[in-house]
């Protein structure tokens, strides 16, 4: 097993702590011995070849996936530790399947993202204008605000993606993950995403962990890369951005 | 999967590629369910056996028809409102066979439920269907009297069957993972089912709730022969006086109401279909 690479940072700002983690799919270790420290407000990029485990370690992450051994631990603004299963409420997803629910509309598709902060009986006819005015806004800054009320399904690739990210980023997540959050998009597009969470990492000190594959928008973007390797799964590599 | 089979089955083989060594069998699910088919008819033609007498078939039909032309439709006034009547009990028992059903669906869909309440929900279901609508209008009756009361009742049970079935086959041929998603950001249970669950089913559920309405219609003619309301008295009332011109106005009633509602709602079923 490698050592532990701990990044250069005091404990106290830690946001997310991998330790001693190990991700399986099946029988096959994908990652073994990761131990990672990330700082909150980090833009972390997880980055390896098709089969290396990056989605099942994002499953982790989200608490959706029972890692084979090791912890995942999220520190709160209220400095106190969780595990994946007690922050969920504070995690937003970006998945790479996006999982929209196809015959609601986008707007309803993003304000489902409030959910978790929201009780049963208060959505349980619908939400309310405060919060459609949120989605809206979030809508009109990803270019979708015309279609707000169209069904899902009637969108393009990009446009589903768009509304995928939006649904996370309505909830104001500490921390988001994003699971190829471009792939269906066009370079201007997929830039401003990335700088949209970006900004999210500088101004609202979110923690970002984004699966990309282009080489490119991980060296402008990224500020920790974590590379995953598909034969050895001892062989991650958590590469600090140069300066 | 009956359908790989005999599909291949239909291919010619000259399109087959030399190192397919998927060669189609006589044998497949397809065949073997045909045959066995035509040899229970073959069984089954002892059963098709007349009175023993020399009956003159082609005469009797033709001299039953006559009673029934022209269609007698002097008595429009009480059929039409026994067809308004026939509606109205349709559309209840449509509308209670649809709320109570989506509980029961829930419970039995298993995607949704534990396996103990999906077995017990689809006990209950095949209980209902097990049993003919009429049948259930009959025990209304005993209930609730000679009344239209009794068909809304014994129509809901039996429609509750139906429709407890086809709308846990929607819950279940939706893609759970939205749902997930949805969990795993923090919804619960009732929001995970309303936003993840609901808007894939829900084409699937109204198409299946007008299809029950247009069946029920038909039901609700009929379920008056044993005293429980709609157009059906009339049918019975003529049959029973052998007046079958009357009888022959009621089956054009029928016939009417049935040939649009099975327009309206194939058009708007389709409007319906899920995307």
């Amino acid at each position: 097993m490698l050592m532990a690479e701990i990044v250069e940072n005091s404990p106290a700002e830690a946001h997310v702590s991998l330790h001693d983690l190990r991700v399986h799919r099946g029988d096959r270790d994908l990652v073994r011995g990761l131990n990672v420290v990330v700082p909150r407000g980090s833009f972390v990029c997880v980055v390896g070849p098709s089969g290396a485990g990056k989605t099942s370690l994002l499953s982790c992450l989200a608490g959706m996936t029972e890692p084979g051994s090791g912890t995942i631990t999220y520190r709160c603004l209220e400095k106190c530790d969780h595990a994946p299963a007690g922050f969920q409420k504070r995690l937003g997803l970006v998945f790479q399947h996006l999982r929209l629910s196809q015959n609601a509309s986008v707007l309803t598709n993003v304000l489902s993202g409030l959910l978790g902060d929201l009780p049963w009986w208060k959505t349980l006819f619908g939400f309310s204008r405060k919060d459609k005015v949120r989605a809206r806004a979030l809508l009109a800054d990803f270019e979708l605000e015309s279609y707000a009320r169209v069904p899902v399904a009637r969108l393009s690739g990009g446009e589903k993606q768009r509304t995928a990210i939006c649904r996370a980023l309505i909830q104001n997540p500490e921390v988001l993950l994003a699971d190829e959050p471009i792939s269906n998009l066009d370079t201007r597009l997929s830039r401003d995403v990335l700088k949209r969470f970006k900004a999210e990492t500088r101004e609202n000190h979110r923690t970002v962990f984004c699966v990309l594959h282009d080489p490119d928008l991980v060296a402008e973007f990224a500020d920790y890369t974590l590379r995953l390797d598909k034969l050895c799964p001892d062989a991650w590599k958590l590469d600090r951005r140069p300066a | 999967m009956e359908t790989r089979p005999s599909s291949r089955v239909s291919e010619p083989r000259s399109k087959r590629t030399d190192g397919d060594s998927r060669l189609p069998t006589p044998i497949n699910t397809f065949s073997v369910t045909l045959v066995l088919f035509l040899v229970a008819a073959v069984a089954s033609l002892p059963v098709a056996r007349g009175s023993g007498r020399q009956l003159d078939y082609l005469g009797n039909l033709t001299g039953f028809l006559q009673r029934f032309f022209p269609p007698n439709f002097s008595d429009w006034r009480p059929l039409l409102d026994a067809m308004v009547e026939t509606f109205q009990m349709a559309v209840l028992a449509t509308l209670v066979a649809t709320l109570v059903s989506i509980p029961i669906a829930v419970a039995a869909a298993n995607n949704i439920s534990p396996a103990p309440v999906v077995r017990l929900a689809r006990f209950l279901l095949v209980c209902i269907r097990s049993i003919p609508g009429l049948i259930w209008a009959l025990l209304a009756v005993a209930v609730c009297g000679a009344n239209p009361l009794a068909g809304i009742v014994g129509l809901s049970i039996y429609s509750m069957g139906y429709l407890g079935k086809f709308f846990s086959d929607a819950f279940e041929s939706v893609d759970k993972g939205v749902a997930e998603a949805l969990r795993a950001t923090g919804a619960d249970l009732i929001q995970g089912f309303q936003y993840g669950i609901w808007p894939h089913a829900k084409p699937f559920i109204w198409s299946q709730t007008l299809w029950m309405l247009e069946y029920n219609i038909r039901s609700a003619s009929i379920i008056g022969y044993v005293g429980a309301g709609g157009i059906g008295i009339w049918l019975h009332t003529y049959q029973e006086l052998g007046q079958w011109d009357r009888f022959a106005a009621v089956l054009c009633c029928i016939l009417a109401i049935v040939l649009v509602l099975d327009f309206a709602g194939e058009r708007i079923r389709k409007q319906f279909a899920p995307e």
